[in-house]
């Protein structure tokens, strides 16, 4: 029976020590930002993929998929609290030739991605609701169509570009400058969440109907466009208002999965974050936020059901999502995203620029993160000698890895570049998410093994005294984990609806892996003839 | 498999070392780090300081066999033998002194600073004895050699275990200049400038830069020599760590609108000492969060960074050869 003590039963010395700036409160923050409220594709991706669907319970049950995961992840990040997470996690306890190649392509390759992704989030649900609810109140044709070729491939690439110059220069002038703005991101985040509930709540789907019925009047010169999109759908074939399905709703978790997975994100910077090895702290940074989000994402998606009806809610799905339209006219210009949706609602110039303002800190925040993770675990990479030093060299007049941050924002041009001219490009955005994936798994699988591969980290850590029926806990968490991501895994390859057709992503993904594994064993032979081992940075010595 | 291997200049083998530092006490930490000279297949190994723990934490005996542990910012209850040596273990992998005792003794230790200091004292000088005594069974029959300095956390009266010290394989360089493998002359010093914390062996600007003068007395040949300095050169990127106020205790990071602000720690002094002399090589440490390499000037400097504290080590390989480093390695073990 633990015992309460009146004072202090542990004394101590004036002594030197480590200071963490990052509290838990925002790590928590980091990672709900990141799992990205903003995010719709849950809601405009899962009613047409799982037809039956309900996009909320989803929602709640992807909690489900995610816990043990992110359980997992919480005691690895008590043992190994520091920056580069993912990478460390798995280099540790698994070795470097399999945590080197699995976190450069699923994280630091395919993160490229995201910054294209966040470019696109930024021009399509940030600059151009903001040019097309102006336009609408204003009518004004000039806006109008600024909206539109924000939403263009030209206008992607250029705002794509302009936001993600912009987030690297912050961050290259020094991580306190990106704090400074993250404050009023998260407001943004937070604000958003209120103000789209709130218009989704005071809603109904008649009210609905009729503003969008003006709005698009307005954009695109449509009548009754509520109606018209509905019948559009439905005479291709499809039936908008299908029975619930709980297989469907089951099979629409790996979805919102994509969102939940990046409760874990700031493993990514350990190092930084107070109390890192306090597991109620890990645990109401990872998880707490995981269901935080999951709850979130639930009662958006009921929400704006809600509000608009269900038989809209469904063939706005199809018709943009699969292309579905019996005339060939298709969606249209007002795409229908959350916060879009929130603007035609009330398409006046205060909803309009707060929706639009907390989108684009929102997207930028997206950018930031990509940044932020990435070049950490470049650098821990670059210590360990797996790449060139020179990514590692902080500027001694920015203290920031400014190369890392370089090479980043080059790369993610070509990234962004590829995603908007490219159609074949388009569709490996669910490579992304899969990729990433695997990434979680393998760490799920370092965590199960932790306890036996990595013994004398984990004696040490503070999970080690949680075990069940003589087995750690870590390792039962993270089998489980394990398994459930690979079940995601499978479901993405072997389901068409999640995305993958064809070949070509397939054999992208797995030479992005490829590509990965030659990079490793080519900088290891490099160092070999230098005299230096890179196993070295991964082993752990004896203590006896 | 070396595809690039260059061939060595004639006669110059490379010296191969181990680097780490700021193991405050961490038995687990020490004992990996002694491994490492036959693990990593390293010539020599040095210590760069700061090697006292700052933590001592009683185990009070309650009753019988059971015992209670306030650690990590709970307490626990103890049943039996192994149970407590357990809870040992872990108090030394943390780097932390434990003494047990009585809830009478706790008592009173509570009210007396001076027996807590003393108490600190005498149990550091016993953890660093005993790690000599154990440096000198697993390096026999090798040539290997443990450097070992202080740093600014140690107190004189713990390292004065390393005065007068009979040993093969240790070599005190605190203060003074020894020369590593016949070629390499390494100016020690484990003095700081001052920090928010008020530790043992910290010094004004000025009085430090008399230490290191000192330290690098009767070195003709800076082109390969290694400056072993606890502290890392000022504004060097290996320094930068985040501002605290100094006037709480413990100090606590500065906030600015929100922003925790960061700022360099390392010494002019030290800087002084690096632009003068240019040294072939700077291994350095005190600030934990900044691991990484630089050069300044011709001057490569290292700082392996710590985590004592998980029982992780820390550390750097070095390759060397006269006049030039020929490669490096970060290492996490």
């Amino acid at each position: 029976m633990a015992t309460v003590a009146a004072k202090p039963e542990v004394f101590s010395r004036k002594a030197s020590g480590l200071s963490r700036v990052m509290s838990p409160w925002s790590a928590f923050m980091y990672n709900f930002l990141t799992m990205g409220v903003i995010f719709p594709w849950t809601f405009v991706w899962a009613p047409a993929a799982f037809p039956g669907v309900s996009v909320w319970r989803a929602c709640l049950f992807a909690i489900l998929l995610e816990l043990p995961i992110a359980l997992a992840y919480v005691w690895m990040a008590t043992a190994m609290p520091r920056s580069g997470g993912d990478y460390v996690f798995q280099s540790r306890v698994l070795g470097g030739a399999i945590g080197f190649p699995v976190v450069m392509s699923g994280f630091v390759i395919w993160i490229l991605q995201w910054v294209a992704l966040a470019g696109w989030l930024l021009a399509t649900l940030g600059v151009a609701p903001l040019f097309m609810g102006l336009g609408v109140y204003y009518d004004n044709a000039g806006l109008i169509d600024a909206a539109v070729w924000a939403q263009s491939a030209q206008g992607h690439v250029i705002i794509s570009i302009i936001g993600a110059a912009a987030m690297a220069a912050l961050l290259v002038a020094g991580f306190k400058n990106y704090v400074r703005l993250q404050y009023f991101m998260f407001a943004a985040t937070g604000i958003l969440v209120v103000v789209l509930l709130v218009q989704f709540l005071r809603t109904s789907p008649e009210q609905f109907a009729t503003a969008l019925n003006h709005f698009s009047s307005v954009v695109d010169g449509r009548t009754d466009y509520y109606h018209w999109v509905q019948k559009d759908v439905a005479d291709a074939g499809v039936n908008l208002l299908p029975k619930f399905a709980l297989g469907a709703t089951l099979l629409a978790m790996p979805i919102v999965w994509t969102s939940l997975q990046w409760a874990t994100y700031s493993v990514e910077q350990g190092g930084e974050i107070k109390g890192a090895r306090v597991f109620k702290n890990q645990m109401f940074i990872i998880v707490g936020s995981m269901v935080a989000m999951g709850i979130s994402l639930a009662v958006l998606a009921w929400a704006e059901e809600r509000a608009v009806g269900t038989a809209f809610f469904n063939a706005v799905s199809h018709s943009y999502y699969y292309v579905v339209s019996a005339s060939g006219d298709g969606i249209g210009s007002v795409l229908p995203f959350p916060g879009m949706f929130a603007i035609v609602i009330s398409p006046n110039p205060i909803i309009t620029i707060l929706v639009a303002t907390c989108f684009i800190l929102a997207s930028l925040q997206i950018t930031c993160n990509c940044y932020i993770g990435m070049t950490r675990v470049m650098v821990g990479m670059s210590l360990d000698r797996t790449l060139p030093a020179w990514l590692s060299k902080v500027s001694p007049r920015y203290r920031s890895p400014m190369n890392a941050h370089l090479i980043y924002f080059l790369l993610g041009c070509v990234a962004i570049y590829g995603y908007n001219y490219w159609a074949q490009w388009y569709s490996l955005t669910l490579g992304v998410t899969f990729a990433c994936g695997y990434v979680f798994m393998i760490s799920c699988l370092a965590a199960a093994l932790m306890p036996y591969r990595a013994k004398a980290l984990y004696d040490a850590s503070p999970g080690a005294k949680y075990t069940l029926g003589g087995f750690p806990l870590v390792t039962i968490f993270g089998i489980i984990g394990f398994v459930f991501g690979l079940l995601a895994l499978i479901a993405f390859l072997s389901n068409a609806a999640y995305g993958l057709k064809g070949t070509t992503p397939y054999i992208v993904v797995a030479g992005v892996f490829l590509v990965s594994l030659v990079g490793y064993w080519i900088g290891r032979a490099y160092q070999k003839g230098k005299g230096i081992d890179v196993n070295y940075a991964f082993l752990e010595v004896p203590p006896e | 498999m070396a595809f690039w291997k260059k061939k060595d200049d004639a006669g110059s083998r490379q010296t191969r070392v181990f680097y780490a530092t700021d193991i405050h006490g961490s038995e687990r930490t020490f004992r990996k780090f002694l491994n490492g000279a036959k693990f990593y297949k390293v010539d020599h190994i040095i210590m760069g300081g700061d090697i006292t723990g700052k933590f001592l934490v009683p185990i009070v005996h309650e009753r019988d066999s059971h015992y209670r542990v306030t650690l990590q910012g709970a307490t626990e209850s103890i049943d039996g033998d192994s149970a407590l040596q357990a809870v040992k273990d872990r108090v030394e992998t943390l780097g932390f002194y434990h003494v047990t005792l009585e809830e009478d003794a706790l008592h009173a230790m509570q009210e007396s600073q001076g027996e807590i200091d003393a108490l600190f004292r005498r149990l550091g000088r016993e953890r660093l004895e005993r790690w000599i005594a154990l440096a000198d069974e697993r390096l026999a029959g090798t040539s290997v050699k443990w450097y070992v300095t202080g740093g600014n956390d140690d107190p004189m009266d713990v390292l004065s275990v390393l005065e007068g010290i009979d040993s093969d394989h240790v070599v005190n360089c605190e203060g003074r200049v020894v020369l590593m493998d016949d070629r390499y002359p390494m100016a020690n010093c484990g003095y700081s400038n001052p920090t928010p914390w008020d530790t043992p062996r910290e010094v004004e600007e000025e009085a430090l830069e008399e230490h290191l003068e000192r330290a690098v007395h009767g070195i003709e040949d800076f082109s390969s020599t290694i400056f072993n300095f606890h502290v890392p050169p000022y504004d060097c990127t290996l320094d930068d760590c985040p501002k605290l106020d100094w006037s709480t205790d413990p100090p606590t990071p500065v906030v600015v609108a929100g922003v925790a602000q960061s700022a360099p720690a390392g010494s002019t002094a030290v800087r002084k000492m690096l632009e003068k002399y240019q040294p072939l090589l700077q291994l350095t440490g005190h600030i934990h969060e900044s691991r990484g390499l630089v050069k300044v000037g011709r001057t490569t400097v290292i700082n392996p960074g710590s985590e004592y504290g998980e029982g992780i080590l820390r550390g750097c390989i070095v390759n060397l050869q006269p006049g030039k480093v020929v490669g490096y390695q970060m290492t996490s073990g």
